[in-house]
């Protein structure tokens, strides 16, 4: 029985690129993909904590390489990739998980051009630039999957959302479309939607009130765990998906964990 | 044993399979056996189900046992149901997934077809999941999972009788989840085309025909019955625990036409 997890869940050999590795959603994507037995190349903003990241993987006996990538800068994600094909051979998964919103404040009469420009330029142009980088690779490796984290607001609507929310469903529309163009390369590209996820992140904003109401739109009667997440981006990177592409699932409990 | 083999081994479950003697179902019956689950096969054809089972369980190790049920006879199902019980004591999993349909002229069919459609493709896995409930609450993570088929989501004027009754059938589940989380989840595996054998051509493609939507579909292939066997077994596991009222298309990219024909 054993063998046969090992074939259709089973990533060694396989090179993995998380950005935004370093914390929340990023690190439960990296670990889980070291312990399918890819060799990961955690990136982050912070380094630090891409190398805490690194040497957990490492003292459980997997494969990791820190990489510091600010999404934001040109070379850093070339850097990235780069840094993959040197220390691994290839890159064969890519998460792009990094990723910023607003939290429920973008009044859209206080925020600025810069403001808007920033979060389409986290959120949507450096997942299709490491795309652009990435997919070249893959086709030569003969292995190619790609998992963006988007998020419940590419499909709700809300108000002071409108950036975040409208970024994540350019981004959902983006890997339909590239699903067309990259399937000639025998790579898929897929996207993760969590809903509410127990991070960092989610804990800056949550109140028990909020908690409650959440709970109360959510079948699966409690929030997400990284772990629900990283195991969605474990099967879109996995061989046991190797007919699927284009696709957004929404990992959610079932629910619809808005802010308001 | 690591984390990955533990998020995906249905050691100790019991998951009946309907539509069992088919192409997916019984592949799907043989992964999940694989994967340490008991498998209740159950098919129209006992002869064929019986095979299967005693097949899959020479093949994994894994307790099969093969049951006649004809999917629109309510009295069938119910005794499905008691004989499952009865063998392993208690249902962790359904998948819904006997099915079927052919090609129609949208304005050739009538009440006596569409119903015979409907009865067969939605309201039989109203029966069997109603039927597996009282069991499915009592056990941890326990899921439903509905072949749900493409037609049914896009306008499928060449298959009437069968899009909307898969159509039907989504719905269905999508109302299923709201209302029984946490205890059950439901999610529906949207299938593209599948080489699904003899099946395929019964329902009115031709080789030619077949070719032609491969050179079509974004992975440039027919899907394979284990490719939705695959998504059966994630959505079932413990990785898909927090996943329920979704539907995950496996249709190898989809159908791509170019917006600017030659």
């Amino acid at each position: 029985m054993m063998d046969r997890l090992c074939t259709i869940f089973d990533l060694s050999g396989k090179v993995a690129v998380v950005t935004g590795g370093g914390d929340g959603i990023g690190r439960g994507c990296c670990e889980i993909l070291a312990i399918a037995g890819a060799s990961v190349v955690v990136s982050d903003i912070d380094l630090g904590k891409a190398e805490a990241v690194v040497d957990s993987i490492k003292a459980k006996g997997g494969n990791a390489v820190a990489v510091k990538c600010n999404v934001l800068e040109e070379n850093d994600l070339v850097n990235l990739i780069g840094t993959a094909v040197k220390t691994y051979g290839t890159v064969n998964v890519l998460v792009n998980n990094a990723g910023l919103g607003g939290g429920g404040r973008e009044n859209p009469f206080k925020i600025t051009m810069d403001y808007v420009e920033r979060i389409y330029r986290i959120n949507v142009f450096a997942p299709w630039r490491l795309c652009q980088l990435a997919v070249p690779e893959m086709g030569k490796s003969g292995y190619g999957s790609i998992i963006n984290i988007t998020s419940m607001s590419s499909i709700d609507k809300e108000r002071n959302m409108g950036i975040y929310s409208s970024s994540k469903a350019a981004l959902n529309h983006l890997a339909a479309n590239l699903a067309y163009d990259f399937g000639a390369f025998g790579v898929r590209i897929n996207n993760v939607g969590p809903g509410a996820t127990k991070t960092s992140a989610l804990a800056s904003i949550l109140t028990p009130e909020l908690q409650e109401r959440m709970l109360r739109k959510t079948p699966i009667n409690r929030l997400g765990e990284v772990s629900d997440i990283a195991q969605a981006v474990l099967f879109f990177a996995s061989p046991a998906s190797s007919w699927i592409s284009g696709q957004v699932i929404f990992v959610n409990g079932g629910g619809d964990q808005t802010l308001d | 044993m690591n984390l990955a083999n533990e998020l995906f081994d249905f050691s100790g479950k019991v998951i009946i399979i309907t539509g069992a003697a088919g192409a997916i179902g019984s592949e799907a019956a043989r992964q999940f056996a694989m994967f340490g689950a008991n498998v209740a096969l159950t098919d129209i054809n006992e002869e064929k189900v019986k095979a299967v089972a005693a097949r899959i369980q020479q093949e994994t190790g894994s307790e099969c046992l093969g049951i006649k049920a004809d999917a629109t006879d309510e009295d069938d199902l119910k005794h499905l149901v008691e004989t499952v019980v009865a063998k392993f004591g208690k249902i962790s999993g359904l998948i819904n997934n006997v099915g079927w349909g052919k090609a129609t002229p949208l304005w050739g069919s009538d009440t006596a077809k569409m119903v015979a459609s409907y009865e067969l493709n939605t309201i039989s896995a109203y029966n069997m999941t109603r039927l597996c409930m009282p069991y499915l609450r009592k056990e941890p993570n326990a899921s439903v999972v509905f072949s749900g088929s493409m037609v049914g989501t896009t306008p499928s004027p060449e298959f009437i009788e069968y899009s909307t009754a898969k159509a039907g059938l989504i719905n269905m589940a999508h109302s299923m989840a709201v209302a029984s989380g946490p205890e059950v989840r439901f999610n529906v595996v949207v299938i593209g085309s599948v080489d699904n054998g003899d099946a395929t051509l019964e329902a009115g493609y031709d080789p030619a025909m077949l070719k032609r939507i491969s050179d079509l579909i974004v992975m440039k292939r027919r899907g394979t019955p284990s490719d939705i066997a695959h998504a059966f077994i994630f959505l079932m596991s413990e990785a898909a625990s927090w996943i329920t009222g979704i539907n995950l298309m496996v249709d190898g990219g989809g159908i791509y036409k170019s917006k600017m024909p030659q």
